[in-house]
């Protein structure tokens, strides 16, 4: 059996938020949607304040509410513990998002296309002499694939107007074999990915030599995603530097 | 019948005779409809980019705005109506019989609307319909919204309309008049036998019984789907099920009050029809159900008040002195001003259809106003990671889809008036008659 899950080490996380970019790059999210979202936090009054970071990836629960509320099964949970949406088939009621209390869920509330990072027609021929023809990531035709047992359009989130999209946990780069984006990026492998019913994978190690706490344990939800060092966030806690991108 | 003369009747209750007053309410109500259809339809070709909503957590807004709110407000109103003609109709209470048709009607227009008002809430509204049908989850409370409510209560609450108006229909269609082939097609055969007639009555009597279980049942998961839900402060709880039907219960009659006041006037020389009493029936039952609901709001303040630091402070806070207070305290303003002005009625024995009018649109906006909050602060207020609280304000595009909507149910429920009698006939028939020479 595989069973994938992340680890988070908070004491090597330096808040650089790379793990966002390369998530946006990688599955081209729509401006002001984070699937990965790197919390900013300050505690304390200047000059003894101190800062911390938290990423926040889906945390692909075992006992995920989002997956209950749906009601027509297009939040699913894969044997392999991931929890994917399938774009062809969500209504866009957005039960999902408030059901999560993680606040990992992002609605397209228009056509993306409008809202990319990037607006660049890339097939442009003035764009040329810059490219060279490539097309960047930007047009990754993984996030087309049906992928999985089920074979459905999980990964990219379809980038439709009004579907829900979230973290799939790079499932088209997980299928291939390879980490998710923000794992591969982190400069301080601060994020460790793999398959935790393999003893001898990397994050299964991780896991065993390091002593972990879960995110909103008390919601009973069963997160596959693994915190090492600091803390649970508190009330005490503001957070700073929030994105200005907004929809 | 007497031989060598035709019985000409004209149809009772102003059916049929398109007045001025009529058109003019019509004409507005269709400008306004027409203006909520483009606004949708604006919604539909930018995305609902246009309405005020924007995600959960990082993007700082509510993902379920005015719309989630009529809809349960709509559906909520439809409660009483259908419970109301049932009661009636099992218990034989005489006095309520002849507003039974225009409560069943408001069920059916305000869940018609409440249907719509979900569609119109989906990202992908046709897709909604079809995989709804395809990939139903009993499991979802939503399951609850679309299967029991949208298809459950609402074809029942037609059926029910309908048979209960077939032997009015088997009469009209007798009457040789412009809307006799929508009379004829309402009795579809129907004779009024006496063995036609047993049968109707038996029918009708189940289906009332049937129809209350179905409706509690149905309407509570109204509740449920903020009920059942820990991610979120302020939701999870036992109570919203109960809660949503005393406000639901309500919210209906109130309706029910206020368009029986319009139906009477209307009526012209027949709001005979509607005796006085009716009034009082329908106070009673608002000031029971106010009560029960101010009881709950009650409740809750004080939960709110000794809510423990954490999200549900945080909540209670927005909600008792924060950006949600004007209207928490407003609605309750409302609600209890509703509710004073029924006991002075119902301590003096004395119902004035003005008052009682006054005190039903006290409380039906105090009922929006509650629905609005049961709806919108929890997703600004109180997430459970420490997300900056967010904010909500609707635009102009959700507002008119919405005066839309209102403008919808007002178009049916006028237009049911002037095709079909609103108040039933049984027993009225002969003053309806007139016998002229060939």
């Amino acid at each position: 059996m595989t069973k994938y899950a992340m680890a988070v080490d908070l004491d090597r996380c330096q808040g650089c938020r790379g793990c966002m970019t390369a998530c946006k790059v990688e599955n081209n999210t729509v401006e002001g949607n984070f699937w990965m979202y790197v919390f900013r936090f300050e505690q304390g009054t200047y000059p003894d304040t101190e800062m911390s970071f938290l990423p926040r990836p889906c945390q692909h629960c075992d006992n995920a509410p989002c997956v209950k509320v749906c009601p027509v099964g297009a939040r699913f949970h894969r044997d392999d513990g991931i929890v994917l949406t399938d774009a062809d088939r969500c209504i866009g009621c957005r039960y999902c998002e408030l059901a999560c209390p993680y606040g990992v869920n992002y609605f397209n509330w228009q056509k993306p296309e409008n809202a990319q990072y990037t607006i660049v027609d890339w097939q442009d021929d003035s764009l040329d002499p810059v490219t060279g023809g490539l097309v960047p990531p930007y047009k990754n035709p993984d996030l087309d694939q049906l992928w999985g047992e089920e074979q459905r359009r999980t990964a990219g989130g379809g980038h439709d107007k009004g579907v829900m999209e979230k973290c799939t946990f790079c499932v088209h780069r997980v299928e291939k074999g390879l980490d998710p984006a923000c794992v591969e990026t982190c400069p301080t492998d601060a994020l460790v990915f793999g398959n935790v019913d393999d003893p001898d994978s990397p994050v299964s190690q991780y896991l065993r030599e390091h002593q972990t706490w879960q995110l909103l344990d008390e919601a009973g939800t069963r997160p596959s995603v693994f915190y090492i060092g600091g803390s649970p966030p508190s009330r005490e806690v503001t957070e700073i530097e929030r994105p200005k991108a907004t929809v | 019948m007497v031989s060598d003369t035709k019985v000409k009747r004209s149809l009772p209750q102003g059916v049929g005779q398109f007045t001025p007053k009529w058109m003019l309410f019509t004409v507005v109500a269709v400008i306004v409809l027409i203006a909520g259809i483009a606004a949708y339809l604006y919604e539909a070709s930018q995305g609902m980019i246009v309405t005020g909503m924007a995600n959960t957590g990082t993007q700082g807004g509510v993902t379920w705005g005015l719309y989630v709110v009529m809809v349960e407000y709509f559906i909520g109103v439809s409660l009483a109506g259908i419970v109301l003609a049932s009661f009636a109709k099992v218990f034989r209470v005489k006095a309520l019989r002849p507003i039974s048709r225009l409560a069943v009607l408001l069920t059916v227009c305000s869940l018609l609307v409440g249907v719509l008002a979900i569609l119109i809430d989906l990202g992908k509204p046709i897709r909604g319909i079809i995989n709804m049908l395809l990939y139903v989850r009993p499991q979802s409370p939503f399951f609850g919204t679309f299967m029991l409510v949208a298809v459950g209560v609402l074809l029942t609450s037609l059926l029910y309309l309908y048979l209960d108006g077939r032997r009015d229909a088997a009469y009209l269609a007798d009457i040789d008049s412009g809307l006799r082939w929508y009379h004829r097609l309402w009795a579809m055969g129907y004779k009024d036998t006496a063995t036609e007639r047993l049968r109707h009555r038996r029918t009708m009597f189940w289906l009332s019984i049937f129809v209350v279980p179905l409706v509690i049942i149905a309407l509570s998961t109204e509740g449920l789907v903020f009920g059942i839900q820990v991610g979120r402060p302020g939701w999870f709880g036992s109570l919203q099920g109960p809660d949503f039907l005393v406000l639901a219960a309500a919210s209906g009659l109130a309706n029910l009050i206020v368009l029986t006041a319009i139906v009477r006037k209307v009526l012209r020389d027949d709001y005979i029809l509607i005796e006085h009493t009716v009034f009082n029936w329908m106070g009673g039952l608002l000031l029971a159900a106010t009560a029960a609901a101010l009881y709950f709001q009650i409740v809750e303040l004080f939960t709110l008040l000794y809510a423990t630091p954490g999200n549900e402070r945080q909540l209670a806070d927005a909600l008792l002195r924060g950006p949600y207070a004007w209207i928490f305290w407003l609605q309750l303003a409302l609600l209890t001003f509703g509710l004073v002005l029924l006991i002075l009625q119902g301590v003096r024995r004395r119902w004035s259809v003005g008052v009682s009018v006054v005190a039903s649109v006290a409380i039906s906006t105090s009922a929006v106003a509650e629905r609005y909050l049961t709806v919108i602060p929890s997703q600004t207020h109180g997430m459970m990671l420490p997300y900056a609280p967010g904010s909500y304000f609707p635009t102009w595009v959700e507002f008119t889809v919405v005066a839309g909507l209102f403008a919808l149910g007002a178009l049916l429920i006028g237009l049911f008036i002037k095709v079909f009698p609103i108040v039933p006939l049984n027993g009225m028939k002969a003053d309806q008659e007139v016998l002229v020479d060939a």
